[in-house]
């Protein structure tokens, strides 16, 4: 058996009871290999997910599913580098995900 | 950290939010569930050797309190990760230490703590009949903040 990373979707409800996707476009900062992202980008208008792993990114796009290859874009770079090269008030929705630190 | 905070709050559009998932700093129990009984292993110390998750509290409620953002709604819900068997388990807590140890002597120290745990988990699942499940619950904090 592979390793299973909340089965049960208790991140997931927790994420919808915080905030309604829809329509929205969403920062996901440590996105990692894409496992939160998967479960709310289907709602979202568009997603930005980031993470410094390029390894981890690389997996996020290879798991990319077809249905939301218009919907994603994955980039491998520090948050202070992705920040400073961004436009102000970009973003309805932030998600830190294990990221504060 | 907070000035990452206050980049986010750049980012964001007035009417937007800001969402915050990270492990609440205490330990994560290591469980065999099986025919509706669980056993505890252990606990997984990881604040003993990880990036500090309560620096995370902290600079949440410093950002609350300099204006820039205002928590709406907060939540706890248990984070559970499933292991085909203890030897996985020792495998990805090995590269968690890698990846998420604060220092080198952190991630010294805290390899033979895992070694233990996965050991003990080992035996438990050994002990245990077939179709017992190896899980770690890691209790998770989520809050809703809006820019203020």
């Amino acid at each position: 058996m592979a390793i299973q990373v909340d089965p049960e979707n208790n991140e997931t409800r927790a994420l919808f009871d915080m905030a309604n996707f829809s329509g929205q476009h969403v920062l996901e900062i440590g996105c990692g290999d894409g496992r939160l992202t998967w479960r709310y980008a289907d709602k979202a208008a568009r997603v930005t997910a980031i993470d410094p792993s390029a390894r981890q990114i690389a997996l996020a796009r290879e798991h990319l599913p077809d249905q939301l290859q218009e919907r994603i874009e994955f980039h491998s770079i520090a948050f202070e580098d992705f920040a400073a090269a961004s436009a102000p008030s970009a973003f309805d929705i932030v998600i830190l995900s294990w990221s504060l630190c | 950290m907070v000035h990452a905070l206050e980049e986010i709050r750049r980012l964001l559009k007035p009417a937007g939010a800001l969402i915050d998932i990270h492990p609440v700093a205490e330990s994560s129990p290591i469980e065999i569930h099986q025919g509706g009984k669980i056993d505890v292993a252990g606990d997984l110390s990881v604040h003993q050797w990880c990036v500090d998750f309560q620096q995370a509290d902290i600079a949440l409620t410093e950002i609350a309190q300099r204006g820039l953002f205002a928590v709406e709604r907060d939540a706890v819900f248990d984070s559970l990760t499933h292991y085909g068997s203890a030897a996985e388990m020792r495998t990805s807590l090995k590269e968690s230490i890698d990846k998420f140890a604060r220092d080198a002597q952190s991630a010294r120290e805290s390899v033979p703590h895992a070694e233990a745990l996965a050991a003990r988990a080992e035996e438990l699942m050994q002990a245990a009949v077939s179709g017992a499940e190896l899980i770690v619950r890691e209790p998770t904090h989520i809050s809703r903040l809006r820019p203020t």
